[in-house]
Formats: C-alpha cells, structure tokens, sequence
C-alpha cells in the first residue's frame, strides 16, 4: 500500500514537472527557438509543437488523475525524505559531474585510474591489489586504443 | 532486386573468417555483459557503438548484432546461479533455474537454458528472413501518406504496449518527438532548437544520447540499489556427472522451447511489447499446458527452456518491423537504427532496394551468430559461471568510465561530455519515474522520418485530410490510431477506477 502511495505522490510531482516544462517550451522555448521562416507544407516548429502539446496534455491528466486518488484517500501531497536519503540520490551525480570538469582540463586516460580508484573506494572495496588492478588496467587500455591503435593521441 | 547468387555471395561474406571473428567478438562480450548483474543489452550496446565507428558498416551492425544476441543468453547464467536476472527478461528464467541450481543440477540447468536460448534465436532469425523481406516488398509501394500513419500508430502502439502508464508513456513520446526536431530544417534551413551550438546543427548527437540515457543513467540506479543490496551469493559448478543434461531430457523440452519460441516471435514483432512479456507469457503458457503444473517454480527444465525460447527469440522478431518498415519495435533495435545512422544506411524497406547484398549477408551473419552463441556458451560455461561473481562495486566505476571514454574517443571534447550528463541526469527520471524509455528512444529516432513523411504528404494533399479516403491503408492506420488511443484510455482508466475502489475498500 506504502508503494502505490509513493508512486501516486510521484506521478503528481513528475506530471507537474513535465507539465511546467511543456508549458515553459510551448510559450519560449519553441516559438524563440524552434525555428523561423516561410514553408511550403508544414512550419518548422509544428512537430516540435505537437511534442509539447503532447507532453502538457499527458502530464496534466495524470496530475489530476493522481491528485484526485491523493485527496480520496486523504494522503499528503508532499512528505520529506528521509535523512540522507537526497544525499544518496545525488553524490553520484557531484561525483561524476567533478570528473568530467577535471577530463575537460585533463586528459581522461590520466584521470581514470582516480577516477575509478576512488569510486571503488567509496563503495567499500579495501583491497590494494583490486582498487590498483581495476583502477589500471582500463586507463593502460585505454592509452593503447587511443595511442597507438588509433593513433589520435592521448585522449 | 537481388538475385540468388548474390545471395550466395551474401552468405559467403558471413562466412569468411573476419566475419566470423567479429561476430564471435560480438557474441562473447555480449556473453560476458549478460552474465554480469546490472548490465544490460541496451548498456552494452550503448558502450559498444563508439568501437564499431572504425569498422565498416556490415561489421558494425554484425558485432553489435552478435553483442545483441550474446547479451540474452548470458543473462541466463547469472538468473540461473546467482538468483539474480542480467537482463529484466530472464526474471523468468529464475523461477525454475535457480531452484534447479540450488537442487545441484545448475549444469543441467544452464544447458538446458543455452540449447532453449540457441533454438528460439535460431528458429526466429529464420522467420525474420522469410517475413521481412516480402513485408519490405510491400513497404517500398508505400507512399508518404501510409508511412506517416503508420509511424503515428506505431508511436502509440508502443507507448500502450511498453508497460507502465500509457499516458507516461505518451508524453515520453512527446519527448522523444521535440529532441528528434533538433537541428537545422531539412526544407527551410531554419535552425530548430539549437540554441546557437553548431554541434546541433545536425540534429542531437546520438552517442551522447544514448550513452547518457541507457548506461550512465542506469550506473547511477545501479549505484542506489547497490546500497540497498549487497552481497548475494553464486552456486558454484561441481564434477558431479548427475548434473550433465541427457538427450532424452533435452528431447523432453523440445515442444516446450517450440511452442515459447511461437510466443516469443510474436511477441517480439510486435513493436514495444519487448523479451520480459514474452518470457513470461511463454513460462505461463508452459505451465499451464504442463501435466504437473505444480512442478513450475521448483526447478522444472520446461520453465527454464520456456523463459529462454522466448526472450531469445524475442530478439530476432523485434528486427521485422526494423527491416520491413523502418520501426524500431525496442530499444536494442533503436540503437542498431542510430549504428546503422552513423555509418550512413538508412536502416528500413529502402535497405532492400539500396543495399540488398548488405541485408542478405546481415542476416547470414544472425545465423551464424546463432551458432557462434552455442558454441561459446557450451564450452565457455565455466568461465562464465565465474564471471557471474565480479561483484557491482567494481563493475559500475569500470562502466562510467568506459561512458566518458567513449565520449572523448569520438572527439565531442566538452559539449559531448556535458551532453552525456545532462541525458544521464534526464534518462535517469526517465527510469525513477518509470517514463517508458523505449517510447522516448524510437521517437526520437523515428522523428526526422514521420516529419519528412507528414511534410510530403502535406505537401501532395494541399493540407486536404478528404484525400485519406483515396489512400486506404493510410486510412485504416489512422483509425487504428484513433481506435488504439480510445482503447488504451478507456483500460488506463478502468485500471485507475479499480486502484481507488480497492483503496477505498482497505
């Protein structure tokens, strides 16, 4: 029962966000940016338009069909994470994110064995030989695929 | 069209022995990533693209075939010892072999799912080659009118049959729709949605695409339900001569891994629907022909040859509306369209008239990586039981690297890199929220082709809807389509009515 709840609370909260997104690209995005200029057939942003429309239609429908079952059974539209829980959810992503800065000033293959090396030790491995195996072997292969197979340098 | 020593020619390019080496390669990396939990066909081929850019077009597609191909048998091993499926499709398959494993048979059982998983592949691969060449045939007589609507009720097709809520599912099609408009306009020239980024001029690059949305975003759902679950444990392969699967039993599965094999190819050729309905509407039907149906769910060989006959042959079938009509009916098939892209073929019933000799040595090279899939499994089992134990927390890193690398090996330099993250951050709510992903991909892919096709047909009727009267099939397509969305409304909702009165009722 907890598990429809949350999932009755989640297509309210993603309806609303994929509405709001359509609503923001029917009255900017696209008219500003989806193209300008005279067609014979069809205008260049009418499929782009059809999509947003499509997007708001769907979304708003399953807002109202998910509010509708909340209000009945009388559930809160909105309930706080538990502690740590949004942590969990975004370390990866800082993660990754502080990698790829560091692979846009330094090439990857020097920055995978941290990369990898520190991932695997965030995620519990304590053994020297895996976290320099694993951290390793990739970087060394992908030095040889880049260097001297392909010959475009190292990447 | 090609004649028949073309075709001859056709199958002895599959055979020459580059060829074969390629779809080996295919065959055992796919193995591999089916036999490691977590990753998947769409990762592993996701991965794969940016290593099929040096090869020519026919070798391309033939590895990512054989990966494609590779990927669904594997994922039996690890359903099989470890409990756990490697791919969603082969839940099934441990609803009997583990049980099967854990009685100490898990030899017979893996052979049981390999020779099920070779049959099915096998015995569908030649159903697509027998049906989609004459569907293709009929195709090239299409105009624009008939290709649009039938893109259109694909579209919903999908987005009904792809499990979870239909109207997720239309919206992720809705999104799919507007990245698929992105670059310059192929009739003004007017840039659409490119927000001044020349390297969106050509449209949204594929790799970082599906690199984004398919495998960065599912490591990082990977590394939440890592915290949740750790530590599970893999049955090991012993000597016992108990354990060999006999002729007579395997000739026992035989009608089972047929009839799952029929299941599985009608299945798959229906766009959207995808190898877990079919491995579980083929393990139903299993059981309930059964004469000991309570035998089903404690380690019965048919349950195994069931789940595998059907999620092998789902495969194959999935490539007849690809080739026929030019429709990706999943996700591994959207991604061969995007392979099929980057090296210049437009992959669909124009492949029949423009590159003949390329389809016919494509589908030699199916077989033979039916073949090459039996041979690897056989006497790789061993290797690939161990293979099962590599644990998650070493497999995720290993895999966003091989992300970014694929990234920076194909020279995207820092737009491709912030691209890969913003589709990983995207592809991921898609998955969170369970927004059908493959409704999102085949839209995207299929756009450009609906837009040139709507665009003509617009053109040709002088925006006159009266001229459907005169195009029949475009006509019964269009009312499919109409038909289509009522009926999956009208279910949607029973389905929503019947939730809040069993609410109600608790």
């Amino acid at each position: 029962m907890t598990e429809n709840h949350t999932v009755l609370r989640m297509n309210f909260w993603s309806g609303l966000g994929v509405a709001t997104f359509a609503v923001l690209l029917l009255t900017w995005v696209v008219p500003h940016y989806g193209g300008r200029g005279f067609a014979v057939g069809m205008h260049p942003r009418t499929l782009a338009t059809l999509g947003a429309w499509i997007m708001l239609v769907c979304a708003l429908a399953l807002v109202l069909l998910s509010a509708i079952a909340l209000i009945r059974q009388r559930l809160p539209f909105f309930r706080l994470p538990k502690p740590g829980y949004l942590w969990h959810q975004t370390w990866p992503f800082l993660f990754v994110l502080a990698f790829i800065v560091l692979v846009d000033r330094f090439p990857l293959t020097w920055v995978a064995p941290f990369l990898i090396g520190s991932l695997l030790l965030v995620l519990g491995e304590r053994r020297w030989y895996v976290v320099l195996l694993t951290a390793m072997i990739p970087a060394i292969g992908l030095y040889g695929l880049t260097a001297h197979l392909m010959r475009i340098g190292v990447v | 069209m090609i004649g028949f020593d073309a075709i001859l020619a056709s199958f002895a390019a599959a055979l020459h022995y580059e060829s074969i080496a390629i779809i080996l390669g295919g065959v055992l990396l796919g193995y591999i990533v089916g036999v490691i939990p977590g990753l998947n066909r769409a990762v592993a081929i996701a991965i794969a693209i940016p290593l099929t850019f040096y090869m020519s077009a026919y070798a391309a597609i033939a590895f990512l075939i054989g990966l494609s191909k590779g990927t669904a048998a594997g994922s039996a091993v690890s359903a099989i010892l470890l409990n756990t499926p490697g791919e969603p499709s082969s839940a099934a398959t441990c609803l009997d072999g583990f049980p099967m494993a854990r009685a100490g048979k898990p030899r017979k059982a893996l052979k049981v799912g390999l020779l099920a998983s070779v049959i099915g592949d096998l015995l569908a691969t030649l159903l697509l080659i027998a049906v989609a060449i004459p569907f293709a045939s009929v195709a090239l007589k299409f105009g624009p009118y008939e290709l649009a609507a039938i893109l259109i009720f694909a579209l919903v097709f999908i987005a009904g049959m792809a499990g979870g809520s239909f109207l997720k599912g239309l919206a992720a099609g809705g999104m799919g729709v507007i990245l698929g408009t992105v670059g310059l306009d192929p009739e003004t020239g007017a840039a659409r949605l490119t927000f001044g980024h020349a390297e969106l001029m050509e449209g949204v690059p594929i790799l970082p695409l599906v690199i984004g949305t398919l495998a960065l975003a599912e490591m990082f759902v990977q590394l939440d339900e890592y915290r949740r679950n750790r530590g599970a444990s893999v049955i090991k392969l012993g000597k016992d001569k108990q354990d060999n699967l006999s002729f007579r039993e395997f000739k026992g599965t035989l009608p089972t891994i047929f009839k799952s094999t029929g299941v599985g190819a009608f299945v798959g050729a229906l766009p959207g629907l995808g190898p877990s309905v079919g491995a579980f509407m083929a393990y139903g039907l299993a059981k309930r022909s059964a004469k000991d149906p309570d035998s089903f769910g404690k380690g019965n060989p048919n349950g195994i040859a069931a789940a595998e006959a059907a999620d092998n042959a789902v495969i194959p079938a999935s490539y007849i509306p690809l080739f026929g009509l030019g429709i990706p009916g999943s996700v591994s098939a959207a991604l061969l369209v995007g392979a099929f892209m980057i090296h210049g073929i437009q992959v669909g019933p124009l492949m029949l008239r423009d590159h003949p000799e390329m389809l016919f040595t494509l589908f030699s090279g199916m077989i033979v990586a039916s073949l090459l899939m039996l041979a690897v499994g056989w006497y790789g089992l061993r290797i690939f039981a161990k293979v099962t134990s590599v644990p998650p927390h070493i497999v995720i890193p290993v895999v966003i690297f091989l992300c970014l690398a694929g990234i920076q090996v194909q020279g995207y330099g820092t737009f491709g890199l912030v691209t890969v993250f913003a589709f990983a951050i995207f592809g991921y709510f898609l998955k969170k929220f369970d927004y059908s992903f493959v409704t999102f991909l085949v839209a995207f892919i299929v756009t450009p082709m609906l837009e040139m096709n709507l665009r003509q047909a617009v053109i040709l009727s002088g925006g006159d809807i009266a001229i459907l009267l005169d195009r029949p099939i475009a006509l019964a397509f269009v009312v499919f389509t109409v038909l289509m969305t009522l009926h999956l409304a009208w279910s949607s909702y029973r389905q929503w009515r019947q939730k809040r009165l069993k609410a109600a009722g608790s």
